[in-house]
Order: C-alpha cells, then structure tokens, then sequence
C-alpha cells in the first residue's frame, strides 16, 4: 500500500514537473521580450568612466542593458522602447517614444541628440511631476547600460552625432536691473503666452498646447515651485529655455537670446516661484515697494502696428 | 520510467538547453523526495510574504522594478519603501491617483506539499494506543493545500503620510494583523527622519516576509525564530514588533539607519501577546520595551552590482513571573520579572552580476532566568547558566533573467553554552538546506503570477525541527538527530 | 495655365524650381485632382487671442486642412514623382517658408531632400517654429520678430507638420521628397510636372487628410502625359 502511494505521488510529480516544464519551454521563459534593431545590439553609451551596453557582448547575449531594460522599463516605455508600453494608455504625460530619438532634456541645441550624461543625468534624478521616478538607487553601471539600450531603439545614433553642449557662461548678478530686463523679455519673447502673465501656466494659448504626438501637455505653472522636470538649478532653467524641450511646445531660444540675457530671464522666472521666496522673488518685491504703478501688467499692452 | 526520462531529457535540449539546471534541479528534488519515505502535516500556517501589485498598478511599473524576484526588494524597491511607499515625483499623493484606485493586494499559494520527519514514535499496532509504541520511525504525508492568505493594503494618506495594513489568515481562514502602522515621511523636510507608528516587521536586510521560500521546512529562517529548548524566550527576530521606529537614508537608500522601540510583549495586541499563530509558550506580556538598531550601507561596485551590509542589535526583556488569580488562572497582561537577553549580528546582500548572495550571522544570548524558564524570585538550580547559541545561514539566488531566479540555502544553529550544564552541548543544533526555483511566466505591471518549486531538508539533534506545521514529537534521546524534509510546489499568486 | 499660376505665388516658385532642374526638359505630366463625396466644411480661424493678426484678417481666414475649388477640384494637394526617376540631385537654391499675418505661406512647402529652407518671420510678435517629423530629427524654436530666418534642411524624405505651439490655428506642412518634380494643386486641382526624360514613372498625390494614392505613367518621347487623382473625402477631419 505504502509502495502504490509512493509510486503514485513520484508519477505525479514527473507529471507536474513536465506540465510546467513544457509551459515554460513553449512560453520561450529563458528570453528577454523586448525587441530592439538587429544593427543597434552593440550599441554603447560612454558616461565618465564607464561604458554601457545594449547587449553584454554586442553578439546577442541579452546580459546587459536589455535585461534591465526588461526589467525596469518595459512596462512604460514597451518591448519595443516606443513608449506603447502596456501602461501607457493611463499615464500622463505619455512615456518617452526612444525610437524618435526626441529627448526633451539636453544640454545639446535643439534638433539634436543630447549626451550620453544627459540621458544619464535623467534617469538619476526622474521626471518630476510624471510617473518616470529617479534610478538613482540603481548602481552606475546599470544606469549606463540602459543608456546604451535607450540608444539601441534608433539607428539616428548610429548615423548622428549628439550635439555640442550649449555654452552656459558664468552667472550675472541677480540684481533687480536683472530682473526687470528678464521681465520685458519674457513679454517680448512670448513666454507669457503659454506660462501666463504671472507664470502660473495659464496664458492663452496654455490649453491648446500638445505635444508632438499630439497629447495634451500643460505648460509649467511656476507659482506651485516643483522643481523643473529637467532639474532644480539656476543652471538647469538657463539650459531649458536655450536648447528647447523637444518634443514640447517649449520652443528653443538660443536664436534670440544672448547669453547674459539669459541670465536675466533666469532670474525673473525665479521670481515667479511664489511659493519658494526665492532671493530674487525678496529682491523683486523690496524694489516694487519702492515704485508703485511703474510696471504694466504683462500682455496687456498692445502690440505694435495694432 | 527510464526512457520517460531519456525522452524529456532530449526534448529539453531541443527546446531550451539553457533550462538544464532547472531540469536537473527538479530530478534532483524527486528523487530526494522518493527516497526518504515521507509524510505531511497539513500546512496550516505559511509564513506571510508580501509584494504589492497594487503599488505596480498605482505606478505602472512591472513587478521586477522594485523586486529582485518578488516578494524580494531591489534597490530601487527598498528605495521606494524607505520613500515611505513613494516615487517622489509629487504624485504621490491619493489626489493623484483615480478615484477608483484601492490600494489592496491578495496573496495566496494553492500547492501541493509532501512532508516527512523521521524518529517518531507511533503506536505499535496501528490505531491501538494500548498496543505501546513501536520502533521510532518516519511519519510521511502528501497531499494538495492552501497557502496561508494575504490581503494587504498599503499606501498613501497624504504626500509623505503612508500607512500599511495587512490582515494575514493561515489557510482556515483565521485571521491576525499582520502588520499595521503609519508612517510619516521627510520630518523637518529631512530625508534622515522619517516616523513608523504599529506593528511592523524589524528592519531586516535579508527579509523573511519577503524571501523566496515557501515550504514548512524552508518557508522561515532557523535564525530568526530559533529558541533553545526549556527556554521561555518568545523573541524572534523575524516576528514582527509592535512600536515606533526612526528611520532615515540616503537619497538612494545606500545608507540607512534605524532606531526602534518596540513593546516587550511581542508584537501582540492588547496586554497580552497572543501572536497567531503560532501561539507563543507564554501569553503574558512584560511591562518593558526593547530596542532595535541596524545600520545598512551599501557600495557600488562596478559591474558586479551593489554590496550591502548590515550590523543589527536587538535587546530586550521578557517576563519570567506570571501573576495568577487564587485559582491559579494567569492574568493577562502581568507578566514581571522582566529579564534581559539579546541578538547581535550583520546581515549583508553581495551581487556577483546575477548571482545574489545572502550572507547572516547571529550571536544570541538569552539570560538564565529565560534560558531555564525560571522565575526571577526564584533561586536558580546548579548548572542552570545563560544560553548562548550562534547562527548563520547563506541564501544565494541566481536570476537567470527577472522572471526565472534559482535559490538554495544553508543554514545552521550551534549552541555555544545551554542554559542547564547537563545539557548535552549538541542539543538544539540545527542544519538545513533548502533549494528550489520560481519562474513567472507574467511579469507585468498589474499581477503577479510564479510556479514554485522548492525542496528543504532540516536536522535538529534531540529537538523536533522547528517547521510551519509546528507539530511532531521530540525523539526519544537528546542527542538524536531528527530528520524532516518539505517538497513543495504550487502556484504563488498576487493581485 | 499661366494666369493659374500667378494665382499662387507657391506654385509659381514652384515652376521656377522644376525648369531649373534637369538638363533637358523632355516631357510633362498634368492633371487635375478632384474629390467625391462630401467635404467638411472648414473653420473660421479664431484669432482674437492675437488681435493683431485678428484685425488684419477681416472676415476670418478658414482652416486649410481640406480646400476645395469649383468642379470637385481639390487644392494643396502634393503632386510628386515617388519611382521611376533617374538621378535625384538637391538644387542649391532654397525653399521660402513664412509667417505672415498668422499664417503660413505657403501652407504646404514641397522640398527636395536636403534642399535649403529659409524660414521667415514678418511678423510684429514672435512665434516658435515646431516641425514635428516622425523619421527627421524634430526641433523647436523661436522667432521674435526681426530675427533672421532659420536655415535648416531635412535629410530623410516625409511629410512633416509643422505648427506655432503660440499660435496654435497655425499649420502647415512641409513635403520632403526625393524628387525636384513636384507640385501643388491650385485652387482647380490642377498640377504639372516639367522636364522628365522619357520612360516610366509613379506619380504620387498626398493630401493630408487623406493620405496618398500612386499611379503609374509613361512619358514619351513626345513627352505628354496626363494622370488624375480622385480622393474620397468624408464630411469630417480626423
């Protein structure tokens, strides 16, 4: 008796053991279901010190970036890094399409790839404000080879260069001339269109806005103070406006703006940071108490040639 | 039989040779299982063990971006967890999330389990007590089960306000808390100071609720549990503690601390410290409160990944003397004569790329008064002393890719010092080994789904082994070993 | 033929882009591009919100995604030479694309592959330019008023839409096409292609609701061929 229930429980669990197998087998478990260019598995990222890769070898062992792409990313940015992964339909902002090769964050003029440090510096610090957190828990090298794999999901990195860093030149004083020369900017070169008069996103055209793909997009409302979604520095703000977020709205101004000018924007929109009391907020207001009624609301006047 | 095994061995190499190992490793499990005669216990408790799909439906992240394999965190999932269940991204809060959002997360393993311990007395004659009992030999049992159940909550209150609750029941049905606390994030905008209030489970490295085993032998770690025997300790490392922590790390949570107060009763509610299961030797609770503090800092190194460690102390008191009524009824929530004893050690978590080793060491003692389960008023016996004992275990995992991981442990219990000089020295000492697989055949962002497979062989000397189904008989000399084994396999599901 | 022509002033850089390619003009390709069914009805286009551009477009401007002519004719239609061509050289010569008065003119702006494209401004406020290509790489930027014109170029063959993020009723098109021969329908539907050397050609029409339609025709010696296109449409935009 004891033997027949040994026999039996040993041939269910080859039955067991074989059903699964099978399951596991057909299924293919072993491999990574993310599908990237045939030509783009050896591709690598340099970020400092380290090299990243797409793929460990370059010869289609998915050792390196491409499983902690399955790991990490897949389920926003899609097996295919287009950004239809299978969570996209309810997150807003949309997830980052790589095979456009579009990044809204660079340090490099509009129209072209960013840096290896730039995508590198994105996935450390997140998106603030969107579902894309900060990696900064995951150790360097990982970071780098899910660079190499985000460059893997289109050939334009194989046939483009990443643009040259914009020049960032040392800051001007955040005076109140500074300020106020930042103010008429920002009239002059529309920002208030989107961001509104008192930056708050809400300017005309603020709810029309998409995005290249045709999402609805909010222009950023400097009143709330998040930090921006491409850092929190006088630094990061200055290389927002001049190389563009691309793939927004955000137009680039590197065309239109020269260089101490810029500083000068920086510091005004500084000032509409309400929440943070920013110095260059304290330093507006202690000069608006000094001269009552000297400024004209912003997108009140009436253009030229009207 | 043999050329079923021939033939399933060339279909392997015609569908997937890199599943060999897995292949081998199920042989392997049979035929240990058919040749130790065996038996089962019904699994009435599995050891509860936690990852939330609700956070990958909350985030849309898949399950492998916080877990290793889950429910074992990563990085980026301890990360998130010492955010307080936060991203970061300022939406986090629930305004955030839809409306129809509901933050709860069922867990359960419908299995089936084969148990066997040796050097058991049964009667002689079958069913006739009279008969006497026979020679000492194995009790075996197989049979389909249930998995304990989770159903756990978590989220936020508020931005940097988090809470958990987790209504834990074994496989009748029968349910406890679990966990249950809040958690305040960021006091003082600082990420150093963050507040956890309830019943809560230690701040462990190498986690036991989150651990990749699930059988009666292998579904808990000896060290976190192990108390020699006639002492009335009910301290386990691995039971969670009902008090306050502070807690703090670094903005990747490479550096960590924490600082703990826990009441001494156990993690139990009310004034006595009826944890269920399994019920504790003594239900009374100390008037006292112990403390916990770990230390974890991690390193990078370079491709092989990051390496962490952690020194942890736990000390406290437990009670020796029950206050009872005339009739001799103890009153609960009475328990005096509190006396000390404590656990030191280093948990740490090394990467060699995919291979995760889990690395524990423990020095416990426990003082005389517990270690003999004698009153503090009461005069100690010759020979009775401390009970000193030291542990350790390595768990290694290997992650073929994030939806196939290989584990195995090792682990061992020695006693250093019994509480009683007569004592043979080898009473208590523990060896087990444990191994298996869990492959998920899913891995997305709403639901997890795992086939597991696991294996564990224990020896305890002159104690029955210590297992989930917390049943058997001590053998018949102090210095026997005693062998019990667990097979188990079954589908581990989370929603 | 000719007066058509002047009608359009993108039509007739146009004709002066197609003679100057090609060494010696050989054959002609017309016709005429027509629709069937119903067409939607375009939109007065709201400009309050740059009264500038509101005052000096007084009735309203309509929206051009679908412009129609008499007899069916269907306007801003691009005409273009998708297979069957020899050699395909950039001209040297740059493209025109403006911002005038709110709007862009012209609103389709056919291009061979890497021919220049100066972009100008000529109006008092400033606007941003957002092409926004699917195989290009896509770029953003700003133009106050007075700036100089953007020189750019687009190296992969697309119909990339372009838009004033400021603004948003402004959009137009660019058509980046492997060919120097191609042309936009007029206000009558009417196309020609000049200076093709004898033999077989696919002609393609894109419009841009409702994609593309190809045939294919052979050139003679003589040189004439005439090849119409007839589009669906729907009473909708999509």
């Amino acid at each position: 008796m004891k033997t027949n229930i040994q026999a039996k429980s040993f041939v269910l669990s080859w039955v067991l053991a074989l059903v699964v197998f099978l399951a596991g087998a057909t299924s293919g478990f072993a491999q990574i279901d993310t599908n990237i260019h045939a030509a783009t598995k050896n591709m690598e990222s340099h970020i400092g010190d380290k090299t990243g890769h797409a793929y460990g070898d370059g010869q289609g062992r998915p050792d390196a970036g491409v499983q902690l792409y399955r790991r990490y990313c897949v389920g926003c940015h899609g097996a295919g890094g287009d950004g239809e992964g299978e969570n996209a339909l309810w997150i807003d902002p949309k997830p980052r399409d790589f095979t456009l090769a579009t990044f809204k964050c660079r340090s490099t003029p509009t129209g072209t790839l960013p840096t290896d440090e730039d995508l590198f510096n994105n996935i450390t610090r997140g998106f603030v404000t969107t579902n894309m957190p900060a990696w900064n828990a995951l150790t360097e090298q990982d970071r780098a080879n899910l660079i190499a794999m985000v460059k893997a999901f289109s050939t334009r990195w194989q046939t483009e260069k990443p643009g040259t860093p914009i020049m960032i030149p040392p800051e001007t004083p955040a005076n109140i001339d500074s300020i106020l020369h930042g103010r008429e900017l920002f009239e002059k070169i529309q920002c208030w269109k989107c961001h509104g008069p008192e930056g708050h996103g809400d300017g005309p055209s603020a709810l029309t806005l998409t995005d290249t793909k045709g999402n609805p997009i909010r222009p950023y409302d400097f009143a709330t103070g998040t930090r921006f979604k491409c850092g929190a520095t006088n630094q990061d703000l200055y290389r927002i406006f001049m190389t563009g977020l691309d793939g927004t709205p955000m137009p680039s101004f590197s065309d239109n703006i020269k260089p101490e000018e810029a500083w000068d924007l920086v510091h005004f929109l500084r000032t509409l940071q309400v929440s943070l009391k920013t110095p260059e907020l304290t330093t507006f207001q202690t000069w608006l108490k000094g001269h009552p009624n000297t400024l004209k609301p912003i997108g009140q006047e009436v253009p030229p040639g009207a | 039989m043999l050329s079923e095994v021939i033939g399933f061995k060339r279909l392997a190499v015609r569908l997937l040779p890199s599943s060999f190992l897995m292949l081998s490793c199920m042989i392997l499990s049979f035929i240990f299982i058919d040749a130790k005669p065996a038996y089962t216990l019904p699994l009435s408790h599995s050891v509860p063990v936690r990852a939330i799909p609700a956070f990958a439906r909350k985030y849309g992240l898949p399950c492998s971006a916080c877990h290793t394999a889950w429910p074992e965190l990563n990085f980026f999932g301890l990360a998130f967890r010492d955010r307080g269940y936060q991203l970061g991204n300022e939406r986090d809060s629930p305004i955030w999330q839809n409306p129809s959002f509901w933050p709860v997360t069922a867990r359960m393993t419908p299995n089936w389990h084969r148990e066997s311990t040796d050097q058991q007395l049964t009667d002689a004659v079958p069913g006739n007590p009279a008969s006497g009992f026979g020679p000492p030999g194995t009790v075996m049992q197989h049979g389909f089960d249930l998995s304990g159940m989770d159903l756990w909550l978590a989220g936020t209150l508020y931005k940097n306000i988090s809470f958990s609750l987790l209504p834990s029941s074994d496989s009748t049905g029968t349910f406890h808390f679990e966990n249950a606390f809040v958690r305040f994030d960021n006091l003082a905008g600082s990420k150093w100071l963050n507040l956890q209030v309830g019943r809560f489970e230690l701040d462990n490295l190498i986690s036991e609720k989150r651990f990749l085993f699930l059988s009666a032998n292998g579904g808990f770690y000896q060290n976190y549990h192990f108390i020699p025997l006639g002492d009335s300790n009910t301290f386990g490392i691995g039971d969670n503690q009902m008090g306050v922590a502070l807690q703090g790390h670094s903005s990747n949570s490479y550096t960590r601390y924490t600082v703990a107060v826990l009441g001494s009763n156990e993690g139990g509610v009310g004034f006595t410290n009826s944890v269920t299961p399994p019920a504790p030797a003594n239900n009374f609770t100390g008037r006292d409160y112990d403390v916990f503090l770990a230390f974890t800092q991690g390193f990078q190194t370079g491709s092989l990944g990051v390496q962490r460690i952690q020194p942890f102390i736990y000390y406290g008191h437990r009670p020796t003397i029950f206050n009872q009524t005339v009739t001799g009824v103890p009153i609960p929530g009475t328990g005096s004569g509190n006396e000390p004893f404590y656990r030191v050690g280093v948990q740490s978590d090394f990467f060699l790329g995919k291979l995760e080793f889990l690395p524990f060491f423990q020095h416990a003692r426990d003082n005389v008064h517990l270690a003999n389960s004698v009153p503090s008023n009461t005069p100690l016996s010759p020979g009775m002393q401390s009970a000193i004992w030291n542990g350790g275990f390595i768990e290694t995992h290997y992650y073929v890719n994030p939806k196939l991981v290989f584990t195995q442990r090792w682990e061992i219990v020695r006693m250093a010092q019994q509480g009683n000089t007569a004592t043979p020295s080898t009473q208590g000492n523990i060896d087990a080994y444990s191994f298996g697989y869990r492959w998920y055949p899913i891995m997305f962002s709403r639901a997890g789904l795992a086939w597991h497979m696991e294996y564990s062989i224990v020896k305890s000397i002159g104690m029955v082994p210590l297992s989930l189904n917390g049943s058997g008989l001590p053998p018949l000399t102090s210095t026997t070993p005693v062998w019990s084994s667990s097979a188990f396999v079954g589908f581990d599901f989370d929603f | 033929m000719q007066a058509r022509y002047a009608l359009l002033p993108v039509l007739f850089a146009l004709t002066v882009a197609v003679a100057s390619v090609g060494p010696a003009p050989a054959g002609t390709i017309e016709g005429k591009v027509t629709y069937t069914g119903t067409p939607p009805k375009m939109k007065p286009i709201d400009m309050s919100k740059e009264p500038t551009c509101a005052k000096e477009h007084n009735p309203p401007l309509l929206s051009e995604n679908v412009v129609t002519g008499p007899a069916n004719a269907l306007q801003y239609v691009v005409v273009y030479i998708s297979a069957g061509e020899q050699s395909a050289q950039p001209p040297s010569e740059p493209v025109r694309f403006d911002q005038k008065g709110c709007m862009y003119v012209p609103h389709i702006l056919p291009m061979h592959t890497n021919q220049p494209l100066q972009i100008y401004t000529d109006d008092p406020f400033t606007h941003n330019i957002h092409p926004m290509p699917k195989r290009n790489p896509e770029w953003n930027k700003s133009q106050p008023p007075g700036a100089p014109p953007i020189d750019t170029k687009w190296g992969t063959p697309e119909f990339i839409e372009v838009k004033c993020n400021i603004h948003p009723w402004m959009h137009g098109y660019f058509a980046v096409l492997n060919t120097s021969h191609y042309a936009v329908t007029d206000n009558e539907g009417n196309y020609s292609l000049k200076g093709l050397p004898p033999g077989k050609y696919t002609v393609t029409a894109w419009q841009e609701q409702y994609s593309t339609q190809s045939q294919e025709v052979t050139v003679g010696a003589t040189g004439a061929a005439s090849v119409n296109f007839v589009f669906k449409v729907t009473p909708y935009l999509y």
